[in-house]
């Protein structure tokens, strides 16, 4: 007892030092906590009394888990949610100290915790989920698990066993194994035809075979990347039935879809979100909560730090987004093609474990769209510590090297791209750099003569 | 201005971690020397003439993907090596390269067949071997440097005396992490564990392989120079990184 609570006064130290500092990351509070008293993360989870809630998969972990807190916090429930980057068990035990008092025995409602897949078998020790969410499956970070294969192993690995209700992507044909081979009830949530469904690929797919017979999958449509209506032609296996259906999907301004005949509507932008929406609905109407409530919750939801959020520098507009993995950032740059005025635009490639050690990821993703005619790119910085492959790989993407340069340092960097010819900036950074970025821009944004407050992305002014 | 015939073998299943640009980077290095290059994508049981191709790419799979991938590859491997031995250009990578040898030997003792065109073997064992690498090695007469990435759980022993390293391990792991070697060359075979854009980084290996490509073709007056300051700023800056790790 008396060790829980010195964890506890540690920790919450730390946490405060770390916030007067301005540092983003309090994974350290969990992890001094942890070594004080070993057994604090299943102590403090102890005191869920409703339901702890997982949420893990490629993207739209922090987006979904995000939405869902939103939601549970409306319909007037405590809840403890660990932040975007603080993933592990130090940053989820960060997470469970930051909400509870200095005993140890404020109880919540739920708890919401996004993880990443390779944590959930060491979460699932130390907690008793009831609820785990898969989001999607695609290629990211693969140096840290090897292949896609074997990070979908871990889960189901994870979760065996386990007294757990599975929630799974029922348009994703790499969660097909997980009713045999984890023996756990599922539910499955998943879009009907959209008018935005292609009937070929030529992304980068995931998951051409069959996670059953290992037969290459029929498709009859494609939502996005391998998202989509398919069907073994050996085994037969195909998308099981979804117990939440999305129709009537527009993307035209923000998103409008319903699910099982409840009309959504939110601020978001772009079909991946559409995805952590029904997500988010079909989870929080799993778990009783009253349609108007998860409406009104959606409608009012903003996007945060990194997902598309606006600054206004000087006359100028500049746009932070995160990008980490082919998919994620092939999406980033459709949306800003989308923008039809010309752009500075500043891409900062860092290698620390948090962005992937492993930079290969970024031949995968088609950069070749900004060579192409209309795209309007009159700058082009590239900045962090992997600046020169991101150079590299503009230039073998046909981006004229005349429009290329390198800036190792962020802020050098950024000053370089908003200072362009171009009508609007456009700053992307993968996961470690972000922060600096958003900092930078903040700095930029309170400079006299500028507007000082933030303009969150999408809020109307 | 010539046109070159590339055979990318395999790519929906051989086809990890970008591997892609190192076509990307051929084409456009080709491009940049005012010739054309054709990339020919080869699946299961498509046909291929080596014989009509200037160069064959083969990139890294998963487990399961190596294991269909031989099957299909096992039909055509006499074809397939004689080229190799008339000096055909050739990468592999990773996957690609290991099935080159005798076999691989999971962890758990389970064999999977190679092509047999060498004769080494792989071992599969914990923990993966991933990080940046960088090698020494020697290409057209020249030193040079290759900054890379790996990522791999097999260990590969070169046993041939015919065989030599595609280069020496500055930092890193390479075959096996033991013995100092990493890769290995045969005439013009480059087989590697260097993953994703090896070439884009490192120019002079992709000019190896372009000067290889037109000698066969007796064009050898066309290897102009490129100004390559961005690629080679890529390089110094991983090497610099990976020397002062």
């Amino acid at each position: 007892m008396l060790r829980t609570i010195l964890a506890i006064i540690a920790a919450k130290i730390i946490i405060k030092l770390s916030r007067r500092f301005g540092n983003q990351g309090t994974v350290m509070a969990g992890r001094v906590a942890r070594r004080l008293d070993p057994g604090i993360l299943r102590k403090l989870a102890g005191r869920v009394e409703k339901q702890i809630i997982i949420i893990t998969g490629t993207n739209g972990k922090t987006t979904t888990s995000n939405m869902i807190a939103q939601i549970l916090n409306a319909d007037g429930h405590k809840i403890v949610h660990n932040r975007a980057g603080a993933n592990m068990l130090n940053g989820i035990t960060t997470a469970f100290i930051g909400a509870t008092n200095l005993t140890g025995s404020r109880s919540w409602d739920y708890a919401l915790l996004e993880t990443d897949e390779a944590n959930v078998a060491p979460l699932l020790k130390e907690v008793d989920a009831g609820v785990l969410l898969v989001t999607n499956f695609f290629r990211d970070q693969l140096d840290r698990y090897g292949e896609l294969d074997y990070t979908i192993g871990l889960i189901k690995e994870g979760v065996k066993g386990r007294r757990l209700r599975l929630w799974l992507n029922a348009d994703d044909p790499l969660m097909s194994s997980f009713p045999q081979d984890t023996g756990l009830p599922c539910s499955y949530y998943g879009f009907d035809e959209t008018p935005y469904d292609t009937l070929e690929n030529h992304n980068s797919r995931e998951g051409r075979y069959c996670m059953l017979c290992g037969e290459e999958i029929e498709y009859l449509r494609f939502h996005f990347a391998q998202l989509g209506v398919f069907r073994c032609p050996k085994c037969g296996n195909q998308n099981p039935e979804p117990d939440f259906v999305a129709t009537d999907l527009q993307l035209d301004q923000g998103i409008a879809m319903k699910v099982n005949e409840i009309p959504i509507k939110s601020p978001y932008q772009g079909f991946y979100n559409a995805y952590n929406l029904l997500a988010a609905v079909a989870l929080t109407r799993g778990l009783g909560v009253r349609d108007a409530v998860i409406q009104e919750a959606l409608a009012r939801f903003q996007p945060q730090a990194g997902r598309m959020e606006r600054f206004s520098v000087g006359e100028r507009e500049a746009t932070l987004i995160l990008v980490k993995n082919p998919t994620g950032f092939n999406q980033s740059l459709q949306a800003l093609l989308q923008d039809g005025r010309s752009k500075n635009l500043f891409l900062a490639l860092n290698d620390n474990a948090a962005d992937g050690r492993d930079i290969s990821w970024i031949w995968d993703a088609d950069l070749e769209v900004l060579a192409e005619p209309g795209a309007g790119i009159t700058i082009l910085v590239c900045s962090g510590l992997r600046s020169g492959d991101m150079a590299v790989r503009a230039k073998y993407a046909g981006v004229d090297s005349g429009v290329i340069e390198i800036e190792s340092d962020l802020e050098a960097g950024i000053k370089k791209t908003l200072g362009g010819t171009g009508q609007v900036g456009y700053i992307l950074s993968t996961y470690t750099a972000l922060f600096q970025c958003r900092k930078i821009l903040l700095g930029m944004q309170s400079e006299p003569s500028v507007k000082a407050e933030p303009r969150r992305a999408y809020q109307k002014s | 201005m010539a046109q070159f015939n590339i055979a990318h073998l395999y790519p929906d299943l051989m086809n990890l971690y970008g591997d892609r640009g190192n076509l990307i980077c051929l084409k456009k290095r080709l491009a940049w020397r005012g010739h054309e290059c054709r990339i020919q994508s080869v699946g299961l049981g498509q046909a291929i003439d080596f014989d009509n191709m200037d160069m064959v790419f083969m990139g890294g799979g998963s487990d399961r993907e190596q294991g269909l991938v031989y099957e299909d590859l096992i039909t055509r491997a006499e074809a397939f090596f004689d080229a190799i031995e008339a000096g055909l250009p050739v990468l592999c990578i990773c996957g690609a390269y290991q099935l080159l040898g005798e076999s691989y030997i999971a962890a758990d003792g389970q064999k999977l067949q190679g092509l047999g065109f060498f004769d080494f073997i792989t071992r599969g064992s914990e923990p993966r071997l991933i990080g940046n690498i960088l090698l020494e090695t020697q290409l057209n007469g020249r030193n040079t440097t290759v900054v890379g990435f790996e990522n791999h759980g097999g260990r590969t022993y070169l046993d041939d005396p015919r065989l030599e390293a595609f280069g020496r391990v500055v930092k890193g792991y390479g075959n096996n992490g033991q013995d100092g070697s990493e890769g290995l060359k045969y005439h013009n075979l480059i087989g590697t564990y260097l993953h994703g854009p090896l070439l884009p980084k490192n120019p002079v290996v992709a000019d190896f392989y372009i000067s290889a490509m037109a000698e066969r073709r007796g064009l050898t007056a066309t290897i102009t120079p490129l100004y390559d300051s961005i690629e080679n700023f890529a390089h110094q800056q991983v090497k610099y990184k990976i020397l002062t790790s």
